[in-house]
């Protein structure tokens, strides 16, 4: 009869422990997917109007970020009695941001067109990803203030790479880092999500969202409302 | 299965005693400022660089500040490996691959003072994300090389352990990208492989030369039978040594390189009793003597770096006690030019541009370099903070400044807060050499500054003028034996007691003027650990840094001046509590509490609450040995415990009790900062913005601030400003779902500091702590769902600010500006204005905080309070400039107010688009309310270099002045109030006027878009 080493036999236990623990990257999405309303609302979203102040020491920064899924995105900014936007479709970029002195809209350079074209989606990343043809790699475990997060990080075809923390208990995501490198520098921001809330067509959005700093609370989000296309072209 | 199931009891019950609730997640939001400096950095032990991507990306490796990567050929740099270990010893990137890199860590650089690692790594994403992937009892890792065509084949080579022998050593190779490892080249538990080489051009052939070498606390030995050279011609299966022209062994370590361009040719600096550079021009084959300058040949155990162009055969470079270079294949040396700038000396790692040969990288013990010009002239990188400090220590002053000595670098003093920050050149040295202990002197003019073996100075602030001040020995007295870090501490109790240790205590109470000996010899006396002299092995190395049977750290206590502990580097521990007349030597008693006899005693801590209580940590790295051990006595030193915890990494440097909770307890050890809420039962490892596995060597607290002040030996200084929330964090707090900490009470100003610019020395700097308290909440648990926010009201209930609150466990901070809400602006302007971005600070009074989570409210009070410092503000004069700022608040409002009038009637004269036309009275209408508007606010502005200033622009500017004006407001800027409310009134009469006298034009339409403003 073989004898069975004790230390084998724990190892054994934990083993089953840890695989019970560790979970696939499709698990992981698929319960990521379910847990911010489901595939199927999500593929309804078409479009977004999104509402949403950043306040800072009393003062406050408005702004309205208006979204047609993969074609067009524009947000408008309002601070101190000055109103700016930036603009991006498929083809071209503008930006106005009188707040510094720009007193006239200027182009995006061709490289922020073609990084930027994957801000376009509107849909959770979760859900398009293979079909964008994107990796997506589970890393393992990492700490978020706090909460023990799955890490994961997806790599787009361009020079875009994203990794998300997601919550175990709930399986949101509540920390995102993405890192782009565009126009020969390489840039990276931070964005910490909380507050989800069922919104217009069953799906979870994050209604606080702490980005570089800047704390953002969503006010009001409307899912898939009409919008005038002509407010993505270049104002006259 | 009954063993099995005590094995699984253990496991949970470990599982249990390791769940207690406080971690250092409950303190992530109080983050350390990394004071740096970049000014002196710090040793660097490797550079790579990506080879296709025009030199932009490089990797560092550090001795004790991990891993920096530029991504811009230097212009900044991250950190890249925060979690990890911090001694670098090695670097590779797949050059196929540039996002696979591996990294070795445990510098080879084997001084007295080199860290040790736990490992390679790998990451796939250049940087981002790590993984151990073996090699894990290495210690030590000297070279990483990487088959170019098949990258997953990998060559490893290990020094393996400084401090004793190892299997763990050798050359190791791995054909599946670190998967798996086979060890392919060993000699013997005493050697290790120092380089390894391989030909660019067949990677089937290899060189590694082997590396016999040990150190002892007392001594070190470079050389010997297992120390060689070798070749393989078919991947590592075979070896053959190669002796042909090289000098009679032994060896000791052996540099070597080739030529990238002609892999016949090549280079090595054989240690030897002959120490000497050999040359080849057969691949290996067969080698000739070249005479070479001193600094070829110098300290081949810690420079062993050579380099040829990758090319240019002819041009060979040798970064060592210098920089030299040979423009004649390293048949002569010429050391580099000064004209661009001092190069620290001590070269460890060099990296050359492929694409750009004139572009290179030094990497020095004072940090990295870079030239232009094949390594003729060079200029410093001032943005890597990795410098390596051995003591910190503070002063009274207010800021306080911090003081401190590194590695190779001398002793510093820099505030910890200033106008604009600290930047590099606030950082001010005070003493050379390498700094160790530098302490200030109560008198606030005075630090005594020290370098290696005890030489040690008295400098005057003022002048930097120093006198040394080291004891003498007597004529009666053995020689005195200083130890490489020497101790110099002022008294915690008498702060004008001065002390320094050889094998003796000294007193001094005239600032090191004269001494008294207080002591026999303290230490073991172990002669046959005094033989330094004959240290080194075949070059002989005596440079103080072997030094033995000395004293190694001294504390008065804080209770008691008489009551002195001493430890010494041989595990004595003794103290008196007669100022020296007798002595007790508890050592003994130490050994029976499982700490290691023969540990170096690395600090003392007597307890600030209990003269029978004391702590002490004891490191005894250096006999192979590398267990925390942290011991505490309550009965002044006759019975120990050891104090233990799954959490700790590294040996112990530094143990620290809080000042005012005697529960709160800091231990700093080679891999990581620990605290302890509950006397030492469970610990946590600190991260706080600082590397998880920094290399903690001392710990501070200063009283008045609350400022945790920690010195890493490779990433610099740290402080954590202002720790009562980690002090205030008791059980009952901590079991509450939230907890509303009291806010202290706030002194009412603009912070200490004004902005000061910006860092005109470029490089590293650091902000300054925050300028007002916090408001602190505590949460059990993170908001998943929910809001949180902070409203603070008047005392008559008002809402002053709303500010949005952060959803993390544990401890969360709120930071309030005292100020209210800023005005509206009013649109149509082309001009921002920033000076309406602020409002008045709100006067003295007790304010309500209301924490608002989700749909509960917790309550407390803060005291905003007149700051009476400030001598030129009475509390008088703060309610004159409060009044006046409210004044200037409602005309500033009053003045958007007409603009927006205006703008009104404009729109809805435009609005009625056929009656503009029509109407001619509607365009001169129209034109005379523009003209109003443009009294009032910019219209026309088209460049920031064209400012119009206009009625606003002049009432916000003023109103700004008064929002954050801190002194009695003159004359001159209460009559402006007027002049400008003059200035509005005009403009207000205007379009009254105009309004009238449009009236009988004014349609319907008009009365009805503003029959409210009227």
């Amino acid at each position: 009869m073989k004898k069975t080493n004790p230390f084998s036999l724990t190892l054994l236990f934990l083993g089953a422990f840890i695989s019970v623990s560790a979970q696939t990257t499709d698990e992981i999405v698929s319960k990521h997917i379910e847990a911010v309303g489901g595939k199927e609302n999500w593929t309804k979203v078409k479009s977004m109007r999104i509402e949403m102040t950043i306040k800072e020491e009393g003062n406050e920064v408005k702004i309205i970020s208006t979204q047609i899924d993969r074609k067009a995105k524009r947000a408008d900014i309002s601070f101190t009695g000055m109103k700016g936007y930036s603009i991006l479709t498929e083809k071209e970029g503008w930006e106005f941001m009188p707040f510094g002195g720009m007193t006239k809209p200027e182009p995006m350079t061709a490289e922020d067109i073609k990084i930027g074209q994957d801000d376009l989606q509107l849909q959770d990343e979760f859900i398009t990803y293979k079909d964008l043809e994107k990796k997506l790699e589970y890393i393992g475990k990492d700490d978020v203030d706090g909460t023990e997060c799955l890490k994961l990080k997806m790599t787009c075809k361009d020079a875009r790479e994203t990794t998300f923390y997601i919550d175990p208990a709930n399986y949101f995501v509540i920390k995102q880092v993405e890192k782009v490198k565009v126009n020969g520098q390489e840039e990276e921001s931070t964005s910490m999500f909380s507050n989800y809330k069922k919104i217009e067509g069953g799906i979870f959005y994050p209604m606080s969202i702490l980005s570089d700093g800047a704390n953002m609370e969503i006010t009001k989000v409307e899912v898939n409302p009409t919008i005038d296309e002509s407010i993505f072209s270049l104002p006259k | 299965m009954k063993i099995l199931f005590v094995i699984l009891a253990l496991l949970f019950s470990t599982m249990l005693f390791s769940q207690s609730p406080v971690n250092t997640a409950m303190f992530g939001t109080m983050e350390a400022r990394q004071l740096g400096p970049g000014t002196m950095s710090g040793r660097i032990s490797a550079i790579e660089g990506v080879n296709n991507d025009e030199g932009k990306t490089i990797y560092v490796g550090t001795a004790g500040g991990g891993i920096w990567k530029s991504t811009n050929a230097g212009a900044s740099f991250k950190s890249m490996f925060d979690k990890y270990c911090q001694s670098i010893g090695a670097i590779a990137i797949n050059q196929k691959n540039p996002s696979i890199v591996y990294v070795g860590t445990g510098e080879s650089n084997m001084r007295n003072s080199v860290s040790i690692g736990n490992g390679l790594y790998k990451t796939t994403d250049g940087g981002d994300n790590w993984k151990m992937i073996g090699l894990d009892s290495s210690e030590h890792i000297s070279k990483i090389v990487i088959n170019p065509e098949t990258p997953d084949i990998i060559y490893v080579a290990v020094p393996g352990t400084l401090w004793g022998s190892s299997k763990n050593r050798g050359v190791y190779k791995s054909i599946n990208g670190g998967e798996t490892w086979e060890k392919i080249l060993y000699i013997d538990t005493q050697t290790g492989c120092g380089d390894i080489l391989m030909d660019p051009t067949n990677p089937n052939i290899i060189f590694a030369s082997t590396w016999q070498f040990i150190r002892t606390p007392y001594s070190f030995d470079s050389g010997g039978k297992g120390s060689g050279l070798y070749k393989s011609t078919d991947a590592g299966k075979t070896w053959k040594e190669i002796k042909n022209g090289l000098p009679e062994k032994p060896f000791g370590r052996i540099a070597m390189t080739l030529s990238a361009s002609n892999p016949q040719k090549m280079w090595a600096i054989v240690e030897s009793n002959k120490t000497g550079l050999y040359i080849s021009t057969d691949g290996g084959e067969t080698w000739k003597n070249q005479s070479a300058s001193l600094n070829v040949t110098a300290r081949p155990f810690y420079f062993s770096t050579i380099v040829v162009d990758p090319k240019d055969e002819k041009r060979v470079y040798r970064p060592a006690f210098s920089f030299a270079y040979s423009s004649d294949g390293g048949h002569s040396f010429t050391e580099a030019s000064y004209n661009g700038a001092w190069v620290h000396s001590d070269m460890h790692a060099l990296w050359i541009n492929p694409t750009n040969t004139n572009v290179m990288y030094v990497g020095t013990d004072g940090g990295i370099y870079t030239s232009l010009d094949k390594g003729i002239t060079w200029q410093f990188n001032h943005g890597l903070p990795v410098g390596q400090f051995y003591h910190v220590a503070f002063d009274q002053k207010e800021p306080y400044n911090v003081y401190g000595g590194l590695q190779d670098n001398g002793s510093w003093k820099a505030p910890s807060a200033g106008p604009g920050g600290i930047g590099n050149a606030n950082w001010e040295n005070v003493g050379g050499g390498d700094g160790f202990w530098t302490v200030p002197d109560i008198d606030g003019k005075t630090v005594y500054s020290e370098s290696q073996g005890g030489e040690m100075s008295r400098v005057d602030l003022t002048t930097l003028k120093s006198e040394t001040i080291q004891p003498q020995k007597t004529a009666t007295e053995e020689k005195l034996r200083w130890n490489w870090n020497t101790p110099i501490v002022t008294g915690a109790k008498n702060p004008k007691n001065l002390y320094v240790g050889a094998q003796y205590l000294y007193k001094s109470t005239d600032q090191g003027r004269n001494w008294k000996r207080i002591s026999p010899d303290l230490t073991t006396n172990d002669k046959k650990k005094q033989q330094q002299e004959g240290s080194g092995g075949l070059s002989a190395d005596n440079t103080s840094a072997e030094n033995h049977c000395t004293i190694f750290t001294i504390a008065e206590s804080s209770l008691d001046e008489n009551l002195v502990w001493i430890g010494t580097d041989d595990g004595n521990l003794q103290y008196t509590a007669d100022a020296g007349i007798t002595w007790t030597n508890v050592s003994a008693n130490i050994s029976k509490s499982g700490i290691a006899k023969q540990a170096w005693v690395s600090s003392i801590q007597p307890s600030q609450f209990d003269k029978n209580t004391v702590y002490a940590t004891f490191e005894n790295h250096m006999y192979g040995d590398f267990q925390t051990y942290l011991g505490k006595s309550m009965d002044m030193g006759k019975t120990w415990s050891r104090i233990t915890s799954k959490e700790f990494t590294g040996f112990a440097n530094k143990i620290k009790e809080d000042p005012i909770n005697k529960n709160l307890l800091f231990l700093g050890a080679e891999m990581g900062l620990f605290a302890t809420l509950d006397g030492g039962n469970n610990w946590f490892r600190m991260k706080n913005n600082m590397p998880e596995y920094a290399m903690v060597r001392d710990i501070q607290i200063n009283p008045t601030t609350n400022d945790l002040i920690v010195a890493t030996h490779g990433r610099g200084i740290f402080i954590l400003d202002d720790i009562r929330s980690i002090r205030n964090l008791t059980k009952d707090i901590w079991e509450q779902d939230v907890y509303l900490f009291p806010t202290p009470d706030i002194k009412l100003n603009n912070g200490k500091y004004g902005w000061g610019g910006r860092q005109t020395s470029g490089g590293w700097s650091a902000e300054n702590p925050a300028s007002t308290p916090s408001i602190d909440y505590y949460l059990k648990q993170r908001l998943s769902s929910g809001k949180i926010s902070v409203d603070i009201l008047d005392e008559k209930g008002a809402l002053v600010q709303t500010i949005p609150g952060g959803v993390r466990r544990g401890i969360n901070k709120i930071n309030w500006n005292l100020r209210g809400k800023p005005p509206r602006v009013a649109t149509g302007s082309t001009k921002m204005d920033y000076y309406a971005l602020v409002a008045p600070m709100v006067m003295p009074g007790t304010y309500t905080i209301k924490l608002k989570i989700s749909d509960k409210e917790y309550i407390s009070k803060v005291n905003c309070i007149h700051d009476d410092t400030n001598k030129d503000l009475a509390l008088n004069d703060r309610k004159v400039v409060h009044e006046n700022a409210v004044r200037l608040l409602n005309l500033y409002n009053d003045v958007n107010n007409l603009i927006d009038t205006v703008s009104a009637y404009q729109n809805s004269l435009k609005a009625d688009s056929i009656g503009f036309v029509k109407n001619k009275n509607y365009k001169l209408f129209y034109d005379e309310l523009e003209k109003t508007r443009a009294e009032l606010m910019p219209t026309k502005q088209t460049s920031v270099f064209a400012d119009e200033v206009r009625i606003r622009d002049k009432v916000s500017k003023l109103y700004s002045t008064f929002c954050q004006m801190e002194t009695k407001p003159n004359a001159n800027q209460l009559e402006a109030i007027d002049v400008l409310t003059n200035e509005y009134k005009t403009q207000q009469n205007s379009f009254i006027t105009t309004s009238k006298k449009y009236k009988d034009t004014t349609i319907k339409n008009i009365k009805k878009y503003n029959k409210n403003k009227l």
